[in-house]
């Protein structure tokens, strides 16, 4: 499974309205939960679950992104969100700065090629510096969007 | 090119695509005689890149390196059962490392005429990044390559067969 197979408008987010850190978690997996159409219970299940990666270490970049991500079980298949924040919010980056573009990842825990897969390719994707530029100025989801498909 | 096939390579990542790959590779082993490996990579080179960018912490690289070895483990399982089915002897290899370049070095290391691989993607983007591994195999693959597209009906054709 690629990325490209797994970007979904319906899972973006221009922009997000949090300004710290657990608001931007929990923004990312209510977008996954009503999308998927899942319980409270579970979405609160997943809120915690990557809190508490988080709380490990941060996933924030040194160039304004993050990439919080966690194992779920009972889903069927690893999704991407994707947030843009018009504001930086201090999501640990080691560097001091703010984060802006956030990739939440869920996947389910019997595959873990393919949530390697697409931790991966994100990875890569947000090297080029002239991508991360445009996304970062992306005004709408549909922005976002066909900058993955153009 | 040789023709006919004598040593083709399945190459496994757990996915469907490459189950059906798999499937397929069995029957064409099965009727041209050629010998048959399946391989699966464990994809140390991606977590390797996932622990240098902060995306993985060291607990997250054991773990998933522990998962994949037994994710390589249980698929190269059900390739024997599946390869036994037929009475077809089969080669189950492990390996690590970039799999598009363990899989071109096992090419060329062993001389595998034929490399069977699940199905590609359509070309949606221009961004090298994201590539996947099966495109890098098909586009760089010293020898011929057979793509097997999902919507074959190749389940129902290994079990009638």
């Amino acid at each position: 499974m690629a990325l490209l197979d797994i970007i979904n408008k319906n899972l973006i987010k221009v922009p997000l309205s949090s300004l710290d850190k657990n608001g931007i978690i929990e923004e990312l997996v209510s977008l996954y939960a009503d999308e998927k159409g899942i319980s409270d219970d579970k979405k609160m299940e997943i809120i915690s679950k990557v809190e508490e990666r988080e709380m490990l270490g941060s996933t924030a970049m040194e160039n304004g992104i993050a990439i919080p991500h966690a194992k779920i079980d009972g889903i069927d298949s690893v999704s991407v969100v994707i947030g843009i924040s018009r504001l930086p919010v201090q999501f640990g980056a080691e560097d001091g700065k703010g984060t802006s573009i956030f990739f939440l990842v869920l996947a389910s825990p019997d595959n873990p090629s393919e949530h390697i897969q697409i931790l991966s390719s994100i990875a890569k994707a947000c090297s080029s510096t002239l991508f991360l530029r445009m996304l970062q100025s992306s005004k709408t989801k549909e922005d976002v969007y066909n900058l993955f498909f153009e | 090119m040789k023709v006919p096939f004598k040593h083709m390579l399945v190459y496994l990542d757990g996915s469907e695509g490459s189950i059906n790959a798999l499937m397929y590779a069995i029957l064409l082993a099965k009727s041209t005689g050629s010998r048959l490996d399946a391989l699966y990579v464990v994809n140390t080179k991606a977590i390797g890149d996932l622990v240098k960018s902060r995306i993985f912490i060291d607990q997250e690289r054991k773990e998933f390196l522990s998962d994949l070895e037994k994710d390589a483990k249980r698929h190269l399982r059900h390739a024997d059962r599946l390869a036994a089915s037929k009475d077809l002897e089969i080669h189950t290899i492990t390996k690590e490392g970039s799999p598009h370049h363990v899989i071109l070095d096992y090419i060329k290391s062993q001389g595998v005429d034929l490399l069977v691989l699940g199905s590609v993607n359509a070309i949606r983007s221009r961004r090298d990044e994201l590539t996947s591994e099966n495109d890098r195999m098909l586009r760089t693959s010293p020898c011929p390559v057979i793509v097997v597209r999902e919507q074959d009906d190749i389940w129902a054709e290994f079990e009638e067969v």
